[in-house]
């Protein structure tokens, strides 16, 4: 008896630890980092460009001629990427340049992980070339961690059957979108005429910023939110609003991210929405019959012009583990820069981060690119560069705000309160 | 006299041996066991003695803060109110519910014939075969308040006037993490207790079967306390499965952090420890789920044990 009695103890305490020792051990195998024979190891976000693999073929190819050193490209997951690059800068066994989000820049440079690259832009003589919110982006501490490579903005995408069959116009105000919303409504009672997403921060901010207010302010060393600020309270009240008071948006829309307001979007359910630059392509591959249904415009302002939105993209870092530092900057420049900048723009969708390539995807007329062109270069802003920006992401400090207003548990005002405070704990860095 | 002498010393070499030799067979189970448990523990509960970030495992330097992750964690007002609720009315409720559905099963099961018993437990196979993530898709599916089964058809019925998102409430959202768990372990309640069914020896019930004893008398007074140590391992796994429940809360929309009423131990550790790299808070948090667990544990064997002896 006592003996059988022993087995499920031991396979108990067996099973607790593993769950103990699983916080332990992430991931574990690195990949041996610069191994000084000429190799330069890069890590590549997956899911980018289509054709990564022919185009970072011929990149190989460009990098053995220039520098005569070999490429070897590594594909992450971006969903595996954050704990991969934490795992790798412990064991030290970081590749020697990596796409980092921009969102990480900072974070990871805080750690000390990343080398500086302003003497070697500087050198390179692109330092006035590069798109101004993401240099922001990637500034920590006054140096420069992240090169600028491709970013995409979100602006207002439209059906454009549902709206001629309204017989709407796209809007240019806030007004005029609250008209066009309750014309969708009315003439399709069952579609969504804006989806308002709960988890979706980034659909949020361009509304903030459209009233004048701000994400959050650093004073000194000292970050505030500002989201609770009148101007602030204000956008994200016309925006959830829409949905709140309207009904406009829907019920599911409460717990929806990004990626559940294209699904829905591209079934045709859906009137209007902030989505990324990079969408359309998804759009059209999840439902070839939108093709041609639908177009963008920038997120209109309150009384006209522009709402900023959240340019959302990735720099190129070198890491210190890097053995020859002019080898990884000649891929980073390469890669940035140039032909090769403007292809990997071409193919995925995404904008170069280089203000001269720019000036050619501008004259566009194409209605999914123009109007997006337009918000990236007019209307582009950046979230706080904090290196603690990502715990307030890790933590949902916005979606929670949006997600309470939205199911009706809290009204704007204690909402945006209780998420400013948030914010600002997390920000710096004493929670 | 001669012969004493020349005896002694094997005997006492015997009685070494005696004692040496288990411990040397077992030498190599338990050097792995301590290579791959034991240190691990011991390394998890020296970090979350520290503040330990990216900072600190950039640089490898040691930042010992002393018991304050502990202090921060059991003072923080929301483990009480949200976080803790949450896990163990969660826990209960799924570990009754699986060990009750699947004995249920298993009830089934063992009054089936052959093929149909190879049909209907190949079917719960693959209820247990799915991943978690998987599974857990298929539900929130399920009751999409947009596109789901669910809203549909009550809909339909006319029951519900608009759609309802299931997900924002914290009662129904952890109704469908309740479905999506007990239904993906009562599978194994199934079979272990099919298995512990059909060991119950046949003279015994036939016995009280003969003594007039209906089948409930027969299942409660026979069957179960013959299932005792079955249902102890099932009752034990059970319990330190559903405390663990990650997967199928995160991945439920609103279960990532954004719908703080329905933060369980799980997600909350790891939303405010790995999303944030504070992995020394993280730690502290392991440590204590551990040893919650360990308490749990001792005390359901021990009155197991009690029971037995009585």
């Amino acid at each position: 008896m006592t003996r059988a009695m022993r087995r499920p103890i031991a396979a108990a305490i067996g099973a607790l630890a593993v769950a103990a020792t699983t916080a332990a051990c992430g991931g574990g195998s690195g990949d041996d980092a610069s191994e000084g024979d000429g190799t330069l190891n890069v890590w590549i976000m997956q899911g980018t460009n289509p054709d990564a693999d022919d185009f970072f073929d011929e990149v190989s190819t460009a990098f053995e001629e220039e520098t005569g050193a070999t490429l070897d490209v590594e594909f992450v997951e971006w969903a595996d990427a954050h704990d991969r690059f934490v795992t790798s800068i412990a064991g030290g066994t970081t590749p020697d340049v990596a796409e980092t989000g921009t969102t990480w820049t900072p974070e990871f440079a805080d750690a000390g992980a990343l080398a500086p690259l302003d003497e070697q832009v500087e050198g390179a003589g692109v330092t006035d070339d590069l798109v101004e919110g993401l240099v922001e982006a990637g500034t920590y501490d006054g140096q420069l961690y992240g090169m600028p490579w491709y970013a995409g903005v979100r602006s207002l995408v439209y059906n454009t059957e549902m709206f001629e069959q309204a017989g709407v116009e796209p809007p240019t105000t806030w007004a005029e979108l609250e008209d066009a919303a309750a014309a969708l409504k009315e003439e399709f009672p069952d579609k969504i005429a804006v989806a308002v997403p709960g988890d979706a921060e980034f659909t949020v901010y361009p509304w903030v910023w459209g009233a004048g207010g701000e994400v959050a302010t650093l004073e000194g060393d000292t970050w505030t939110s500002q989201l609770d600020s009148p101007e602030s309270q204000e956008g994200i009240e016309f925006w959830t609003g829409l949905a709140t008071e309207g009904g406009y948006s829907s019920a599911g829309a409460t717990t929806w991210r990004e990626t559940d307001v294209l699904d829905s979007f591209a079934a045709g359910d859906v009137g209007m929405a902030v989505m990324g630059s990079w969408t359309p392509g998804a759009i059209v591959d999840a439902n070839p019959d939108m093709d041609g249904k639908f177009a963008a415009v920038p997120i209109p302002g309150k009384d006209g012009g522009m709402s900023p939105s959240v340019l959302g993209g990735s720099h190129l870092s070198m890491f210190e583990t890097a053995e020859d530092k002019d080898l990884a900057f000649a891929f980073i420049e390469m890669m940035t820069t140039g032909e090769f900048a403007q292809k990997w723009g071409e193919q995925s969708g995404y904008f170069p981060g280089q203000v001269s390539l720019l000036d050619e995807t501008l004259e566009s007329t194409d209605p999914l690119v123009a109007p997006f062109a337009e918000q990236f270069v007019d209307g582009g802003a950046s979230v706080p560069a904090a290196p603690t920006y990502g715990a307030v992401q890790a933590k949902a400090t916005t979606s929670t705000m949006m997600q309470s207003i939205l199911a009706g548990d809290a009204d704007v005002a204690t909402a945006s309160a209780a998420a400013a405070e948030e914010m600002t704990t997390i920000l710096n860095g004493s929670e | 006299m001669t012969q004493q002498l020349t005896a002694a010393p094997p005997r006492i070499g015997r009685a070494r041996a005696a004692f040496v030799r288990p411990w040397l067979l077992l030498a190599p189970a338990l050097l792995v066991l301590a290579v791959l448990l034991l240190w691990p523990l011991v390394r998890v509960f020296l970090f979350s003695l520290q503040d330990y970030g990216l900072r600190e495992i950039t640089t490898g330097e040691p930042n010992w803060t002393g018991v304050d992750n502990y202090a921060e964690i059991l003072s923080t007002p929301e483990l009480w109110t949200v976080v803790l609720p949450n896990t163990v009315g969660f826990a209960v409720l799924a570990v009754a519910g699986t060990v009750a559905f699947g004995t249920g099963v298993a009830v089934l099961l063992a009054s089936l014939g052959t093929f149909w018993r190879t049909v209907t437990s190949s079917a719960i196979m693959a209820a247990w075969a799915m991943p978690a993530v998987t599974g857990t898709y298929v539900w929130v599916w399920i009751f999409d308040a947009d596109r789901g089964v669910f809203n549909d058809v009550l809909m339909g019925l006319g029951l519900l006037d608009d759609p309802t998102n299931w997900f924002t409430d914290r009662w129904t959202f952890y109704a469908i993490v309740l479905l999506n768990v007990i239904h993906h372990g009562f599978p194994f309640v199934a079979v272990t207790v099919l298995a512990g069914l059909l060991g119950v020896p046949k003279e015994m019930l036939e016995a009280a079967e003969m003594d007039g004893a209906g089948s409930f008398r027969r299942f409660f007074s026979i069957i179960v306390p013959q299932l005792r140590q079955v249902f102890a391992v099932v009752i034990i796994l059970s319990t330190i499965w559903d405390f663990k429940v990650f997967a199928q809360v995160y991945l439920m929309p609103g279960g990532a952090g954004s719908n703080r009423s329905v933060l369980n131990l799980g997600v909350w550790s790891y939303v405010e420890s790995f999303g944030q790299n504070r992995y020394g808070f993280g730690s502290a948090i392991a440590v204590l789920l551990t040893l919650l667990l360990l308490v749990i544990t001792a005390v359901y064997v021990r009155t197991v044990l009690a029971e037995e002896e009585r």
